[in-house]
């Protein structure tokens, strides 16, 4: 049995001297000279008109340098937004991308919508100022439901989107899923909310812009995923070329996506750093926070699955609504759209598939991507849908599953949604989870639960995501072999925690036979083309470009070694940082090589997706006077691939899985939906995960490599939510089910669970 | 204005502060110590955990004029001589920290801990650890790293 504590690399990690000391440095630990400070005024309406904005009070207040409002934005031209989608929807309409002013002007649509920009000489100078700020509101009716946006007579948020419908797109065969529904000998059917959650990293967002006059570059200290993708998103907005834009970033306290955009008040600052000619700092409040870093999930699907008598999979219909926010993300609408239809099918062989997605505009937080950004959703709809269709038709969920997986001989399975799905073995996975788990020993664990009057359940999610999307057609990484020995990596991937300068530093170490401490991993500092990190992707993609860039800094180096030796290459050979002519002890070392001048290579690649998959295996306990549910057993088998680093792996499965069972158990943004108003606004309201809530996980890889990229990964970042969520939520409704608890929707909150067992008892009685 | 005078990792700090100040802010912006982080405006998080006069406070919870005479450890002050501190080595040898925000505070906070209690129990660290948020890890090597933690300063203190 393979142990996960392998003796590959037991903590330890590179950056992690820095970050237990207190020296690491994050976007609020950027202090340029001469700054000056910003403070955003933010609407405490969800929908309204703006009837004026009375900023002379503000002007005032001692310290004020400038107030900025949305029409300050319209002036400078700033009402584009970035948004990735450029593909065509149901009936090849586009998406509809309305302007949206980096200050709201005209309009408020949603609370926490940032209207003006107070600059002043101190924070606390900018904030008190902020408050004499005077905004008369002309309130419009708000709608906070994706559903009730779509409907008709629901209030208008912007007028280029009719029906408030932001993007109307379909995947797959309607008449072939509908044929196979309408035929079919069983139909399982559910509709399922996937609750708005708020990534909140533990950083909060921050920037600090400097403008520098004699070249006309902008210089931005950002909280980033990567600086091209950032770079990209800022051009775009402001038609200042990208290479008038510089992004510095050094350590980023989390993202989980949320900080892969081009936030508004990132804008706004560059054009105060312009116009003031000093650099400008904006560090946000957790409060601001949830009022204004993008929310995640926020979908409404429902789902119809066609089985025949013997449990085969025939069709699978969705009607999936996303809510969208008041504004379009960069990211939210592919993560909503592409990502989800792209792994529709699941890991089953399911011969008739049809989605259609529709992105809806409402009076909330714009909704971007989030750990995973559409595939543990769809993974929480397939996986819930099969074992309530298990449930329904008595067979064994892991069965039902055993029987409709795409086999071994079908891969690259192409699928109906048009996924070529790389090669695993999903059947070994499942066959190697259920031994983990003790899946057949669940009847006596579940006895043993109910004499001490607490219901078991056990749940099971078999789930495959794709990785690896980017907005860069290539990873680039350079090498500098330095005269003192050091090997300096160029990457423009960018670290949020997942541990790059140890596991990149890994791959470089071992391809060159170097030890680790000699290679130094160094993020966004030189303009190279490649991706941001987020999507699962870096070490497939900037990780195999490592490799392969050491590869080419032996090669080089053989030439090189060749002169000095004045052998041919061919007769050098190397290892461990050293080249020698074969059959000889004339040897030269890679440090010398460098002597006079660094050797510099540079390596690119284009890396296709990956497809981790695993299966998940939980039981959970609910205590039925409380209606508290723990998790008492988690059991994962996943192969992601060749693992670079099992100690770095294993703590992204453990993060990913404790966010899903986050959003499972507790997390859920909440709007007032008469109001409008954001009712959780802070860490007292909103139900972050806690230390205990998953007590351990038990880990075991079944590998199977990747032939995508030069490493054999597969991205596993977010495979831990992608599975978590459909597993722990088929826990809990297998604990529920003989109760005669019909289908429940996440959180499972003890009150939520509580009432579902009183309701049910009543109904019974 | 106020005249606080605070003992920081050793060293006496003298600055004149607005009154509204609150020690986190002292710490970072008036002495440069910004490994001490601001993660919320609640007193929820736990990333701006530092001790004062010898127990583990959230730095956000008090004002800087409230702490005036007072000794304030932070995580700076943890390593001695380039030295790492047992619980500092025990986090990072653990994987008990990813981004590495809230660290400094779980840190802090695990030192507070442990001083109260050397060897607790699974779930005697899950309570001590309610006040400290993270997003990355899932907690479970940040409790392994705490386990570790007490281990290696109980072997210290023996």
């Amino acid at each position: 049995m393979a142990d996960t504590h392998a003796p590959h690399h037991h903590g330890n990690r590179v950056e992690d001297r820095r970050l237990v000391t207190g020296t690491g440095k994050y976007a609020a630990d950027w202090s340029l000279p001469g700054q000056l400070y910003a403070c955003f005024v933010r609407s405490d309406r969800a929908h309204a008109e703006i009837v004026s904005v009375n900023a002379e009070q503000a002007r005032k207040y001692p310290g004020v340098k400038r107030v900025y409002t949305g029409e300050d934005a319209l002036a400078a031209g700033y009402t584009k937004y970035f948004v990735i989608v450029s593909y065509p929807g149901r009936g090849g309409k586009h998406i509809i991308k309305p302007p949206r002013p980096v200050l709201a002007a005209r309009k408020v649509r949603h609370v926490g919508d940032a209207l003006a920009m107070v600059v002043a000489d101190t924070a606390v100078a900018a904030q008190d100022a902020a408050e004499l700020v005077e905004v008369e509101y002309r309130d419009l009716p708000a709608v906070v439901s994706a559903e009730q946006a779509l409907a008709p007579g629901a209030p208008q948020l912007h007028e280029e989107a009719p029906g408030n419908l932001a993007f109307d797109f379909e995947s797959g065969n309607e008449e072939a899923a509908g044929a196979a529904i309408a035929q079919a000998a069983h139909v399982t059917r559910l509709k399922l909310e996937v609750s708005r959650v708020a990534p909140s990293p533990m950083e909060l967002r921050g920037c600090t812009v400097r403008y520098d006059a004699a070249d006309g570059t902008y210089h931005v200290h950002v909280c980033i995923q990567g600086i091209n993708m950032m770079r990209k998103q800022l051009a775009a907005i402001t038609d200042v070329p990208e290479d008038r834009i510089v992004v510095h970033a050094q350590d980023i306290g989390g993202s989980f996506g949320q900080r892969s955009a081009a936030y508004p008040e990132y804008v706004a600052q560059m054009m105060a750093a312009k116009e003031l000619g000093r650099p400008i700092r904006w560090i946000s409040t957790r409060a601001e926070g949830f009022a204004s870093d993008t929310h995640g999930r926020a979908n409404t699907v429902t789902g119809e699955l066609a089985l025949d008598r013997g449990g085969k999979l025939l069709g699978l219909r969705l009607d999936w609504i996303s809510d969208m926010g008041g504004y379009l993300s960069a990211t939210g609408s592919a993560s909503h759209t592409r990502n989800p239809s792209t792994c529709m099918t699941g890991v089953y062989r399911i011969p008739a598939l049809y989605g259609r997605f529709r992105l809806a505009f409402t009076n909330t937080v714009p909704v971007a991507a989030y750990r995973g950004a559409g595939r543990p959703d769809m993974a929480y709809v397939i996986e819930r849908l099969v074992s309530q269709a298990a449930a329904e038709l008595k067979i064994d969920p892991a069965e039902l599953r055993r029987r409709n997986f795409i086999p071994k001989e079908a891969f690259p399975y192409k699928t109906p949604t048009g996924s070529t799905y790389e090669a695993t073995d999903l059947h070994g996975v499942l066959e190697r989870a259920l031994k983990f788990a003790d899946w057949k020993s669940f009847p006596a664990r579940r006895r043993r639960s109910e004499k001490a009057g607490k219901l078991r359940g056990l749940g099971i999610a078999t789930v495959i995501e794709n990785t690896g999307a980017g907005l860069f057609p290539k990873d680039q990484v350079e090498i500098e072999a330095t005269s003192a020995g050091g090997i300096d990596v160029y990457t423009v991937s960018q670290s949020q925690g997942q541990g790059h300068e140890t596991s990149f530093g890994m791959i470089v170490a071992q391809t060159l036979g170097v030890p680790l401490e000699r290679v130094r991993i160094r993020q966004g500092v030189k303009p190279l083309i490649g991706n941001h990190t987020g999507g699962s992707r870096s070490t497939a993609g900037a990780g195999s470009a490592c490799k392969l860039a050491a590869l080419k800094l032996i090669q080089q180096g053989k030439s090189l070694a060749a002169e000095r030796l004045e052998v041919e290459p061919s007769q050098v050979e190397y290892a461990g940082g050293v080249f020698h002519t074969r059959g000889s002890k004339r040897k030269v070392t890679l440090g010398e090589l460098a002597g006079k001048k660094p050797i510099n290579v540079m390596a690119e690649g284009t890396f296709g997706p990956t497809f981790p998959n695993g299966c998940h295996i939980t039981e959970v306990e609910i205590d039925p006077a409380t209606g508290v549910t723990r998790i008492v057993a988690y059991n994962a088998v996943d192969d992601c691939g060749n693992v670079i680093n099992h100690t770095i792996v294993e703590g992204q499965v453990h993060g990913a899985v404790t966010q899903g069972a986050g959003q499972i158990f507790g997390e859920q943004v909440v709007y007032d939906r008469e109001t409008g108003q954001l009712l959780t606004g802070s860490f007292m309201d909103y139900c972050m995960p806690r230390a205990g809530l998953v007590p351990h996980v038990r880990m075991q890889d079944y590998p199977v490599p990747s032939v995508s990229n030069a490493l054999g990964v597969k991205g596993v970042g977010e495979s831990g939510c992608t599975a978590s969520i459909p597993s722990l939520a088929n826990a809990v409704m297998d604990a529920l089910r003989p109760l005669g608890v019909p289908p429940v929707d996440m959180p499972f909150t003890p009150a939520r669970v509580w009432h579902a067992i009183s309701s049910a008892k009543q109904k019974s009685q | 204005m106020a005249k606080v005078t605070i003992k920081v990792n050793g060293t006496n700090q003298t600055r004149a502060v607005e009154d509204r100040t609150l020690l986190v802010n002292f710490l970072r912006d008036e002495l440069g110590l910004t490994g001490t982080h601001v993660g919320c405006d609640t007193s929820q998080c736990g990333c701006c955990t530092v001790h004062v006069n010898g127990r583990a406070v959230k730095s956000c919870t008090l004002l800087a004029a409230q702490a005036n005479g007072a000794e304030v450890l932070t995580i700076e002050g943890m390593a001695k001589k380039g030295k790492l501190h047992p619980i500092q080595q025990a986090f990072s040898e653990c994987h008990g920290l990813q981004c590495g925000f809230c660290t400094p505070g779980m840190i802090m906070a695990t030192a507070g801990l442990l001083k109260d209690n050397a060897n607790p129990t699974e779930e005697q660290i899950y309570k001590g650890l309610e006040g400290n948020l993270c997003r990355c890890t899932g907690y479970i090597n940040i409790v392994k790293a705490v386990k570790r933690s007490a281990k290696l300063l109980r072997g210290k203190a023996r």
